[in-house]
């Protein structure tokens, strides 16, 4: 009974109930694989590792494979190291679709709806086994950065943020994940979107 | 002469001097380098620290913090201030530690391999290309990708960003919202360079209004205010409390002056024509220094009119004799010898300032000279006929007279003069502590805060020291650039060693012709690199043909010309390396500048052993300016004391006048300067200044007094001449006095203890002993 309820206020597009279940109060920690489509390169880049949110806001983005790197994001500063290499620091500004993605990733993270607004405009759909957000950048300028943000879950869980870049570049980052093998063997656009929306097994 | 004649000659005397007023204000330019007010130097290495103690970065540099408002508004508010004052008029640059890859000019882009060091150890091959490959794909999968990405394709060996990041300081402060912040992360840092030297608060003054301006202009958050430090400011901000306290106390003094001149004569028209001399004498006195010199230095003028503050003395004479049955034309003729005398010693003594050697005091001399005789002359040849023939006379004042006997009644020990005068010679002989202050800073000293905040946001900033710079010179600008490079590596050591904080010279971002050239040579030919970037892409997942834009760019550097300091206009680096390597009179000179010295003696060690460079320790070198300064001075005053001495002789003639003539202001000389040593206070060349006008002063009391002699009249009358002056002339510097700030206190506490030394003892000592009224 709690279930049909749930799945009505999944299909009637009840963003808030969505986001009231997908909270996670920090600190909370969850593996992922990140995947980058860019027009650079022949075949998707492909880097995993352990994403935490700090008590204290930050978050910090842990990559372990194949190689070792940290970024802390707190506030408007991003911090970047890399093993061998001298740290790096550089403000939100410098990139607007790290700010979309980060308001995106934080509003699902702490439940605040006023956040997204600021950012988005919200669509939803699909059902409690499969649905899916789509978030379009409001601000101008972040729009010529980023195209779109989209998450697809099922039930309480996140699996997949994708972000579009307006020039087709994407990255899609596959959560509570712990390694490329657990993605489909090709990581061909279409068939990652797939992976991503698929239905969750009861 | 008729009323109509006397209105005549005051219209025309008014008229001259407006004439003149136009004609100074019109031609003269005050200048503020207080490098005139500096000996001429003797030596090279004099002549470097007069250059750098204001024309080295340190003194030009400005420390600016913004806070009040969250850390956000701060960094775009620093981030717009840059903007704003960018190619401004005052500053030569500004920087918050954004490193803007599009600051670049695309001129300049395929300049970057001849400027990174990168070609001095790698070579542009399969295995380092593929290594870098590598990094960029880490790259891409980053969150700095969005804004990497468009370089990747013109600069896979990321060279601009390597060459930007070499550019920032070794020691930067940490970098939130792009921009440098203070360890607590809530002030926003920054860092300019004002075009005007240290040494020019004029320059300094409208670098700070601009500054100001552009803030209120940009902040973007009311809360937030700015906070600037460094030797420019405080220069302006302790000129303008200079001005200010003297303002305040001018004006206390002059309402103090009218009340006691009405108090004196009870008269609007004296109290008016008593104002003529003077101001006859301010006003030649800066046509004279006009004339002969062109501009004149707001010392100068600071100085000179307090000098001439004796000349203010002269009518007071002319009136206090002034009396029922008397043409004021007699008086005044019967009063010049000893005016006349008075002036012309002071004249003749002031004289000896010309051959000092250094220009501000020259133009003194010639102000005070050219100001004391006019003063003179018209108080002897116009003021006379202007003056009412029936003034209120003096020695019908029974409490005058009463006042005169009690004095004469006192006893007058001559071996106390005598005594007190040896004690106070031996205490400046003997005493342990040293008699001259020599730090410059001592006359307007930063209130200790304002010091204590300097060094914190210097220290964040790594921003260079003030006192310490290690200079090298050359004929030619591409050895100065080699020595600072060859530096760098024992630089680099005492960084490691703690020694030193950091260090910056030109050659960090314009490295020599030769090097360049090397560099150069170092680059790979077309087909060659094409070559190996091929074989380096066989194991990456870049697409074939993404980087032509960077084989491009190499091919574009294999044929650039080596870039030198005169090929850098219009670049970032050109305000960079504009400020440390320099052309004066066909000799380059190549800065480098320190942070947080901790150990100068290794510093001077290194300097030594480098052929044409040297460390300047610009504190200790300008006080050895000003000790020298000083020693010049002396032996001017020492010039300045025969001439009046002789002067003095030749117009008294006997040897016991002239001895009670002069033994007041000798004495007075004695009793300030050991008073006030002994009171702890270490002299300057304001004390100096300010003994010579009571010397002055004093010499006047004196002729006067010894001028009235036995005539009891007469005595009453100089009595309230030297009176009205004394007490006038006290109340203005006893005001100085009180200022909080040094250098009017110096002034102040000297001229009023010696004016009542002066009229004490003048009033002691210059009559006849035994002689009784």
């Amino acid at each position: 009974m709690a279930l049909m309820a749930l799945a009505t206020q999944v299909a009637d597009p009840d963003t808030d109930a969505l986001l009231t279940r997908l909270a996670r109060p920090p600190p909370d920690t969850t593996t992922f694989v990140e995947v980058r489509y860019s027009t650079l390169v022949a075949a998707p880049l492909v880097a995993s590792g352990v994403l935490e949110h700090r008590e204290d806001g930050a978050l910090v983005r842990r990559v372990t494979s194949p190689y070792r790197e940290t970024t802390v994001l707190r506030g408007e500063n991003v911090l970047l190291e890399r093993e061998g290499s001298r740290a790096r620091s550089f403000s939100l500004d410098r990139a607007p679709e790290l700010r979309g993605m980060l308001a995106s990733f934080g509003a699902l993270l702490t439940g605040d709806r006023a956040m997204l607004d600021r950012y988005f405009s919200t669509t939803i759909g699909g059902s409690d086994a499969s649905w899916r957000i789509q978030l379009k950048p409001v601000d101008a300028a972040l729009r010529k950065r980023l195209a779109l943000v989209q998450v697809d879950g099922a039930q309480d869980r996140a699996r997949c943020f994708t972000l579009t870049e307006p020039d087709g570049d994407a990255s899609v980052m596959a959560l509570g994940v712990a390694d490329r093998a657990a993605l489909p063997a090709s990581l061909e656009r279409e068939e990652l979107a797939r992976w991503c929306s698929r239905e969750a097994e009861r | 002469m008729p009323t109509a004649g006397k209105g005549l000659l005051l219209v025309a005397w008014i008229t001259v001097l407006a004439a003149l007023g136009w004609m100074v204000e019109r031609n003269l330019v005050v200048g503020s380098d207080l490098r005139l007010f500096m000996p001429s130097p003797r030596t090279a290495t004099e002549r470097l620290v007069l250059e750098e103690i204001g024309e080295g970065p340190g003194s030009r540099m400005l420390l600016l913090a913004i806070a009040g408002a969250d850390a956000q508004a701060a960094a775009e508010t620093s981030q717009a201030l840059v903007a704003a004052l960018r190619g401004s008029n005052e500053f030569h640059w500004i920087a918050n530690g954004a490193g803007d890859l599009d600051a670049i000019p695309d001129r300049l882009l395929a300049y970057r391999y001849l400027l990174s060091p990168t070609l001095d150890e790698a070579r542009f091959d399969t295995k380092f290309l593929q290594a870098q490959l590598e990094e960029r794909l880490h790259d891409l999968t980053s969150p700095a990708a969005g804004f990497l990405e468009q370089w990747l394709p013109r600069d896979p060996t990321f060279e601009l960003l390597r060459l930007l990041e070499s550019w920032q300081p070794a020691h930067q402060p940490q970098l939130l919202f792009d921009v440098w912040f203070n360890s607590a992360g809530q002030t926003a840092l920054l860092v300019a360079e004002t075009r005007a030297s240290g040494f020019d608060p004029q320059g300094q003054r409208a670098a700070a209004h601009a500054l100001q301006r552009a803030f209120d202009e940009v902040r973007t958050d009311p809360r937030l205010s700015l906070e600037v430090s460094g030797p420019g400011a405080f220069s302006v901000l302790m000129q303008e409390r200079t001005q200010r306290e003297a303002q305040r106390l001018g004006t206390l003094a002059t309402i103090g002056m009218v009340v006691l001149l009405l108090v004196a004569y009870r008269s609007l028209r004296v109290l008016v024509l008593g104002l003529l001399p003077l101001a006859s004498a301010g006003l030649a006195g800066l046509a004279a220094v006009s004339a002969i010199f062109g501009t004149v230095h707001g010392i100068t003028l600071a100085f000179g009119f307090t000098l001439i503050g004796v000349a203010q003395d002269y009518p007071m004479h002319l009136f206090s004799h002034q009396h029922r049955g008397v043409d004021p034309r007699d008086n005044a003729r019967a009063l010049w010898p000893t005016l006349a005398t008075g002036v012309a010693s002071t004249c003749v003594a002031y004289l000896a300032f010309l051959f000092s050697g250094v220009r501000g005091l020259a133009q003194m001399s010639v102000f005070t000279v050219a100001g004391l005789a006019v003063a003179g002359l018209t108080t002897r040849y116009l003021l006379p006929w202007l003056v009412p023939a029936r003034g209120r006379d003096a020695a019908g004042s029974a409490l005058l007279g009463r006042l005169w006997d009690r004095v004469a009644s006192l006893p007058r020990p001559l071996w106390l003069g005598v005594a007190v005068g040896l004690l106070c010679g031996g205490i400046l002989w003997l005493s342990p502590r040293p008699i001259w202050e020599d730090e410059l800073g001592g006359l307007t000293p930063v209130p200790r805060a304002l010091i204590e905040r300097d060094s914190a946001l210097r220290r964040e900033l790594g921003a260079p020291d003030v006192r310490y710079l290690l200079v090298i010179q050359d004929r030619d600008a591409q050895r100065v650039l080699a020595t600072a490079a060859a530096l760098g590596p024992q630089l680099d050591k005492l960084v490691a060693s703690g020694a030193l904080g950091g260090y910056d010279h030109a050659a960090r971002y314009l490295p020599t012709i030769e090097r360049q050239e090397r560099r150069r040579a170092a680059l790979p030919s077309a087909p060659e690199l094409r070559a190996a970037l091929s074989a380096a892409l066989q194991a990456t997942p870049f697409k074939p043909g993404v980087f032509e834009p960077f084989l491009d760019d190499v091919e574009r550097a294999s044929k650039l010309p080596a870039l030198g300091p005169h090929d850098l206009a219009e670049t970032p680096l050109e305000a960079r390396v504009g400020g440390l390597l320099l052309e004066r009179d066909g000799r380059w000179s190549g800065l480098v500048t320190l942070t947080e010295l901790r150990d100068p003696a290794a510093l001077g060690r290194l300097a030594e052993a480098v052929d044409g460079a040297i460390l300047l320790d610009l504190k200790q070198a300008s006080q050895d300016l000003v000790a020298h300064q000083r020693t010049r001075i002396l032996w001017s005053l020492a010039g300045s004391a025969v001439l009046l001495v002789l002067v003095v002789a030749v117009a008294l003639r006997e040897g016991t006048r002239v001895r009670r003539v002069l033994a007041p202001m000798a004495l007075t000389t004695l009793v300030v300067l050991g008073v006030l040593h002994t009171s702890g206070v270490s002299l300057n060349l304001f004390h100096l200044i300010a003994l010579v006008l009571a010397a002055g002063l004093g010499l006047d009391y004196a002729l006067f007094f010894e001028r009235a002699a036995d005539n009891p009249a007469e005595q009453r009358r100089t009595l309230h001449a030297v009176l009205v002056c004394s007490l006038s002339t006290l109340m203005v510097f006893a005001l100085l006095a009180l200022s909080s700030l040094p250098v009017l206190r110096s002034i102040g506490v000297t001229v009023a203890a010696g004016v009542v030394s002066n009229f004490v003892l003048a009033l002691l000592l210059t009559r006849p002993a035994g002689r009784r009224p």
